[in-house]
């Protein structure tokens, strides 16, 4: 299935020129999302069915939600109805809801043919194979991306953290005693 | 896992095993004086395990790590490093209006991404140890997050740092694409099967480069220097100087001696611009600048440039000349750090040069100590610095890179005037008497200037009697 590896190619190219074109943050993420759908699909025609589920899992659900929670409450204000029915407009979202729709269109394709024809590659990788190489050599691996985790989560906990709460006078005196 | 496995593994265990442990001593909240000092007994013990396990080198866990005698003097090295930046940190961070514990954690979790580099053998561990490194500087540089530099300083290393990372991974893609393997030793043995070197290879290679020469801050990427060396707090910047950059140098130069990248000529001219680029533009733009801090990161860049003169011939002595440069690197500017430290106050770090006017009449010990790291760094005789720069430079003559060799000549001549003006500066004398400010911490004061006092011989040793120290270098190869 050559031309799938064309048409998903393509829709990753323009989805993801399109992020970085537009002015919306919301716009963007949008599209970032059919971008990293496509990444997903790409990567299951090249037999990597497992990667492309954690794509799909983790960066199209996971971060990408959190992304566009994160925006639209940082515009709390009085005119956020207002904008929120903007962002609603088809004009906003049609764009890619199209090109989620031929990635869609594409994947049930893809099902539908026979096992071998759906990928583009000879190798296939299903999940068995990448825990057993990630729990048997690169399990050094593994212990150290734990390690870099705890860096980000000591940092961040670190940076984020609160002032010490300004307490009244009355309260200061009571804790005082 | 096999138990000798372990038993390889203990420093880096150790290391990550200690910053949990400092995790629980803060959760039960104890003071900053018994996290300060349980985390120098940890590293203490993470040094000489690296010592103890020195019997069973060269080992490897296939396919991430090697170890061999190169990689336990760089662990043990930048361990160290640690070590004296955690003697130092109490001071500095004690009098800051941030709380300093979860500093010792972060600091555990560096020295371990740096150490992890220093012994890896593939990509993956590569860009694991480089990532525990950088995300833990992230938070490091921009610790004293209430001040404008420091913030400064933070987001310009993530931005700089994550993009640097992208071209890492971009080269290293692009590598595996050619050979197929991510693994140093394999892709050295696919590169011998083939007459000429691979254009994508040559592009991933020189990506490659992109996201290392970040990290070691030479030539056209540079820029991030000055601005974090002078934005993170004073022990920070020690550590970022040190034990950051020495990790890399080192994965760096197994990575080359892997692939025997040395036999290609493309590989050469393209270092050899770097190296020379690197000497004049740090030396140069040190000139002028009236920031210790400042002077010090530009100095950095002209250093990395003296340690390529010895890495781009690879003979026979390369490997020794550039352990030993490593050495007195780091002993001096530790050194040199250590001082600004102790010189900081709660509001400001001592990095205008005007705060050292007269130091000698204030506080002798500490300006002699600063002199010494200062002649060291400029590679006056009889200290550590003038043997690293005379081995590199034979190492340099050995291979025939006579260009190279002029060019740390001439550029050693124009870093002796900044180093020379901080020495003026302090013995300057001065009309009115500065009042000495009270220390909070007399005794870790005491101990952070005895600790700077024993570098200071250490240097001094180096210089007039190394032979012991080559002695053990000489006997390192490389697996």
């Amino acid at each position: 299935m050559e031309i799938a590896f064309y048409i998903t190619a393509a829709i990753t190219i323009i989805s993801t020129l399109l992020v970085i074109t537009r002015y919306n943050p919301v716009h963007a993420l949008l599209y970032l999302v059919v971008s990293l759908l496509s990444l997903g699909m790409i990567f299951y025609l090249l037999g990597a069915a497992f990667a492309a589920l954690l794509e799909v899992i983790i960066y199209a659900g996971a971060i990408m939600v959190l992304f566009i929670f994160v925006i639209m409450l940082l515009n709390l204000g009085k005119e956020t109805a207002e904008q929120e029915k903007k962002w609603l407009k088809p004009k906003v979202w049609a764009g890619p809801a199209i090109l989620a729709l031929v990635l869609f269109i594409e994947l049930c394709i893809l099902l539908n043919t026979n096992d071998q024809a759906q990928y583009i590659s000879e190798l296939h990788v299903d999940p068995k194979v990448v825990a057993l190489s990630l729990f048997r050599p690169y399990l050094i691996g593994v212990e150290l991306a734990a390690m870099l985790l705890m860096a980000g989560v000591v940092g961040a906990a670190h940076i984020g953290q609160h002032k010490k709460t300004v307490l009244h006078r009355f309260l200061q005196e009571k804790e005082g005693t | 896992m096999s138990a000798s496995d372990f038993y390889a593994l203990s420093p880096l265990l150790l290391l990550a095993g200690s910053s949990v442990l400092i995790m629980l001593l803060i959760a039960v909240r104890l003071s900053h004086r018994i996290i300060q000092i349980s985390s120098l007994l940890l590293f203490a013990i993470s040094l000489y395990s690296t010592v103890f396990t020195a019997d069973i080198l060269p080992y490897r866990i296939p396919p991430l790590l090697i170890f061999d005698g190169f990689s336990s003097f760089i662990t043990a090295l930048i361990i160290f490093s640690s070590l004296v930046v955690n003697i130092l940190s109490y001071v500095y961070f004690d009098e800051k209006e941030e709380s300093p514990k979860e500093y010792y954690v972060l600091l555990f979790l560096c020295t371990l991404g740096s150490c992890v580099l220093a012994i890896s053998n593939h990509f993956v561990s590569l860009f694991l140890g480089l990532e525990i490194l950088t995300v833990g500087l992230y938070a490091l540089i921009a610790y004293l997050r209430g001040r404008n530099h420091s913030i400064e300083a933070g987001v310009k290393y993530l931005v700089l740092a994550a993009f640097s990372s992208a071209f890492l991974l971009f080269g290293m893609a692009l590598i595996y694409l050619e050979t197929g393997t991510m693994n140093f030793s394999e892709i050295g043995e696919r590169l011998r099967t083939v007459d000429n070197i691979p254009v994508i290879f040559i592009t991933g290679l020189g990506m490659m480069l992109v996201g290392v020469g970040f990290k070691l801050a030479i030539f056209p990427f540079h820029m991030w220097t000055a601005d974090i060396y002078q934005g993170s707090p004073a022990p920070v910047t020690a550590f970022i100087a040190t034990a950051s950059k020495g990790g890399m140098f080192a994965v760096l130069f197994r990575f080359f001696a892997s692939i025997q990248g040395f036999n290609f000529p493309e590989i050469i001219t393209i270092l050899s611009v770097v190296a020379i680029a690197s000497m004049l533009v740090g030396n140069l733009l040190a000139l002028r600048q009236n920031n210790v801090k400042r002077i010090l990161a530009y100095s950095s860049i002209a250093h990395f440039g003296y340690l390529f003169v010895a890495f781009i011939p690879r003979n026979a002595i390369s490997l020794e000349a550039i352990s030993f440069y490593l050495l007195s690197y780091f002993i001096t500017t530790l050194t040199a750090f250590g001082i600004v430290t102790l010189l900081s106050v709660r509001e400001t770090d001592a990095e205008d040069i005007g705060r050292y006017k007269a130091l000698f009449w204030q506080h002798p010990i500490l300006a002699c100590v600063l002199t010494a790291s200062m002649l060291s760094l400029a590679g006056i005789p009889l200290t550590a610095g003038f043997i690293g720069k005379f081995y590199v430079l034979a190492a340099g003559l050995q291979g025939g890179f006579w260009l190279l060799a002029i060019i740390l000549v001439l550029s050693s001549v124009i870093g002796l005037y900044y180093y020379l003006r901080i020495i003026t500066i302090m013995f300057s004398k001065e009309e009115h008497a500065e009042i000495i400010e009270k220390k909070a911490h007399p005794g870790f004061y005491v101990a952070s200037s005895a600790a700077l006092v024993i570098l200071t011989f250490v240097i001094l040793l180096l210089g007039i009697y190394p032979d012991a120290v080559i002695k053990l270098l000489g006997g390192f190869s490389m697996s």
